[in-house]
């Protein structure tokens, strides 16, 4: 299939850059959304690996969330129970489906392609200084203890004949960070969403962000943040530009 | 009594009943009424005792069903221990509900000849919002103005973190901070402020990224006197 000849390609031209993590252990598996169930047979289609990003499937629709919304309410009043509390009380009656929706909301990023939104929004300019889009919040979901991330992406790239629209960079950041998460892989899917959209000489973005899976709990570590950094391309080999791109989202 | 009612908000459901009783030393205390506890007094309703009948399974298996109504792949590497990381973290998360004031108050109160306003500030505090399961965080000021007797400072702390570590609304945490104090001491006044950020209204809803939530709580003689109120006030507020 042309799909999985890609995908090799990809994956051969890429195999010192991108980590197999778990998201891509080969063909991963996902849950089959055909038209009649929620938790259907998990088929085996292309995993939308960090490579492919640009060119993955949809796996959520507005369909799916109203149809698996009634099982995932019952799952909190399930959770409201087991934690001993009384879901029949007038603060918790209407928990189950308020938390069910808030937390599908914090997943639309699995709703969302990167080809819709940015399909229109790619101009030709003959620009190639640096761009840089800073201090964008990002909100994401620990995939190990659900618990929020939030935090600030910084991206630059510098542009190779093509530019994007700014707040397109944003919203890149939104389909990738609503989702369940692990912070290293969502700042690589962004860069290389960035990449594979206009192909620019370089990519670089940075993360920095509080969990509230060491903050409220755990190791209880208040003030602790994480930064992660992915650079592709003149940002991984030039050290001038990434110090020129380093410095300026700090300033 | 309005303490009363604000507690059995917060009480606990079907297979353990918690009711919060004032009790003849004047502060209140959590009994849990279960088949394998049925003392009154101090002990603490740790989870171990309850292990035979612990939730952590249908926790796991809810969580299990969240995750594949979402839409992702519970197979995958990084998902395959959510569940029980999550349940254990929610279980954390709502630990206030099986720790009782008693234990955590009963030596630490001292007789002082001290009359004048001690506070404790910027204490760091994380709940749950019960309506979307979703975290806020802030800070909790806390001020009293002692009648010959005082409590230990990490008492205050400690305090906050068995009523924030329950499913709350920030307008009964607060008031539940301040009636504990003044049960347990009996001051001339006490006083609560939170400040805190909702996820609930950062991360979804109107998302508002800065926007933060102010309550009080204004006990004696800080609810009567203008003056003690704005002492405390602007003591709280300098060097934030």
């Amino acid at each position: 299939m042309e799909r999985s000849k890609q995908k090799q390609m990809n994956q051969n031209e890429n195999e010192t850059e991108a980590p197999i993590n778990g998201h891509f252990d080969g063909r991963a598996k996902v849950p089959g959304w055909s038209a009649g169930g929620a938790a259907g047979t998990p088929s085996t289609v292309p995993s939308s690996s960090v490579m492919e990003s640009w060119r993955e499937e949809r796996t959520r629709s507005l369909e799916d969330n109203e149809m698996s919304l009634p099982s995932i309410a019952a799952a909190y009043t399930t959770i409201l129970r087991g934690l001993g509390e009384d879901p029949q009380r007038q603060g918790l009656l209407k928990t189950p489906w308020r938390a069910a929706t808030a937390m599908q909301f914090f997943t639309k990023g699995y709703q969302e392609k990167i080809i819709d939104v940015l399909n229109d929004a790619i101009f030709d300019e003959d620009h190639d200084e640096m761009v840089i889009v800073k201090d964008i919040d990002m909100f994401s979901m620990c995939e190990h203890h659900l618990v929020p991330i939030f935090g600030r992406v910084h991206i630059g790239y510098l542009p190779n004949k093509r530019v994007l629209g700014l707040s397109k960079l944003a919203r890149i950041v939104e389909i990738y960070s609503r989702r369940l998460q692990v912070q290293e892989r969502l700042t690589k899917q962004i860069a290389v969403a960035i990449t594979e959209a206009l192909q620019p000489a370089g990519v670089g973005v940075v993360i920095e962000a509080t969990h509230m899976c060491m903050v409220m709990r755990g190791v209880q570590k208040m003030n602790s943040k994480t930064v992660t950094s992915t650079m592709l391309g003149v940002f991984r080999e030039d050290p001038k530009t990434r110090d020129e791109f380093l410095s300026l989202i700090r300033s | 009594m309005e303490y009363q009612k604000a507690a059995e908000l917060n009480s606990m459901g079907k297979g353990k009943i918690v009711t919060e009783y004032l009790c003849r030393n004047g502060f209140s205390e959590l009994t849990v009424d279960s088949k394998k506890v049925s003392v009154q007094h101090k002990n603490d309703t740790s989870r171990k005792e309850t292990e035979e009948e612990s939730p952590l399974p249908a926790l796991e298996a809810a969580y299990t069903t969240i995750l594949r109504g979402l839409g992702e792949n519970t197979d995958r590497q990084g998902l395959l221990k959510t569940p029980l990381r999550a349940a254990k973290a929610m279980q954390f998360l709502t630990k206030g509900y099986h720790e009782t004031i008693y234990d955590v108050l009963n030596d630490a109160i001292f007789d002082e000849n001290h009359e004048e306003l001690v506070i404790v500030k910027d204490i760091d505090m994380f709940s749950l919002c019960e309506h979307h399961l979703v975290p806020f965080f802030g800070k909790v000021h806390i001020g009293y103005l002692p009648s010959k007797k005082v409590v230990g400072l990490s008492k205050l702390a400690r305090i906050v973190e068995i009523y924030s570590r329950r499913l709350q609304v920030q307008e009964r945490l607060t008031k539940q901070i301040a009636m504990a104090i003044s049960e347990a001491l009996q001051p001339v006044g006490v006083a609560v402020v939170i400040e805190a950020a909702h996820m609930c209204m950062v991360m979804r809803g109107v998302q508002k990224m800065n926007s933060r939530t102010v309550t009080s709580a204004m006990l004696g003689v800080f609810r009567e006197d203008p003056k003690a109120r704005e002492e405390f006030l602007a003591l709280t507020k300098g060097a934030q």
